[in-house]
């Protein structure tokens, strides 16, 4: 099988994937919320943001001083347009699968199991976004 | 080339986007069901500015108390900005949301505009305070429920895949 257009290398980790889905979701997400969301660290975490924003999927920005000081991490075009090519990517592997697993079932082949593959399509619609 | 993930691990994958995409609605909901603190301000500052109204000002007051209103309710979005700890992005916002927007300035708007005609054959003073007290009841009932409405949609609409 062929690696399906729009597989990120880059967000497939699963800390990666897990803090670009978070931030697909919003326009800007502070440190903390992150942080606090996904059960990390702050340096786990600073590492991973840095890795995504030297590659221009998101944009760090720090504001205010002292104690009041926020950091606010934001989502930019090219992680957006990543992220969306990444999950039709996966979706495309699963449903690629299915579709095999069908057709090896309607061909009576041998290690079929076209019922387990009714429940996963079914909640295919729902996963991923 | 060989695919990297199989079909189990991409399932997976899928599934494990959903987890914190779960997180910022829940942080929506939360912040939907409290943050009762910039509804009351609004709704201090709408009866301060309708009752101001109803004093039936000149031409000038009315535009100087306008542009107080209007400064005074951006101070409160720019604080709340100020606390959220994220904004959901737009392609997230649903059809609800705008109802309950559009509704709310519906609500409050009628409200206003019928206390003021019912509230017609008083003295301006007891008008004004009759029509700014029913306008920003209104707007307080009104805001609660609407936002929870609102925000219970958003993860619906996130888990339809839209």
């Amino acid at each position: 099988m062929s690696i399906p257009a729009g597989f990120d290398e880059l967000i497939h980790p699963a800390t990666r994937l897990s803090v670009v889905a978070l931030l697909a979701a919003t326009e800007w997400a502070d440190f903390a919320f992150v942080r606090d969301s996904l059960s990390l660290s702050d340096s786990a975490l600073s590492k991973q943001l840095h890795t995504l924003e030297e590659a221009g999927y998101l944009e760090i920005h720090k504001e205010g001083g002292g104690r009041k000081r926020r950091t606010k991490v934001r989502l930019t075009g090219r992680g957006r347009a990543a992220f969306d090519g990444h999950v039709a990517a996966l979706r495309a592997i699963v449903d690629g699968a299915t579709a095999a697993q069908a057709g090896r079932a309607a061909d009576g082949g041998p290690g079929t199991d076209a019922t387990g593959a009714e429940p996963r399509q079914h909640h295919h619609a729902e996963a991923g976004r | 080339m060989s695919t990297p993930v199989d079909a189990e691990q991409a399932w997976n994958d899928l599934q494990r986007i959903r987890v914190p995409q779960e997180r910022v609605y829940d942080e929506i909901e939360r912040s939907a069901s409290g943050g009762t603190g910039a509804a009351y301000a609004t709704a201090a500052i709408m009866w301060v500015f309708l009752v101001g109204q109803g004093l039936d000002p000149p031409l000038w007051g009315v535009l100087l108390s306008l542009a107080v209103y209007v400064a005074l309710l951006s101070a409160v979005a720019v604080i709340c900005g100020r606390r959220s700890r994220m904004r959901l992005h737009h392609s997230r916002c649903n059809r609800r949301m705008s109802a309950t927007l559009v509704a709310g300035a519906l609500v409050t708007g009628g409200t206003t505009l019928l206390s003021g005609h019912l509230a017609e054959g008083l003295e301006p003073m007891a008008a004004g305070l009759i029509q700014a007290t029913a306008s920003t009841a209104a707007f307080l009932l009104f805001i609660g429920p609407a936002r929870r409405w609102a925000a219970d949609s958003v993860r619906v609409g996130g888990r339809a895949g839209r």
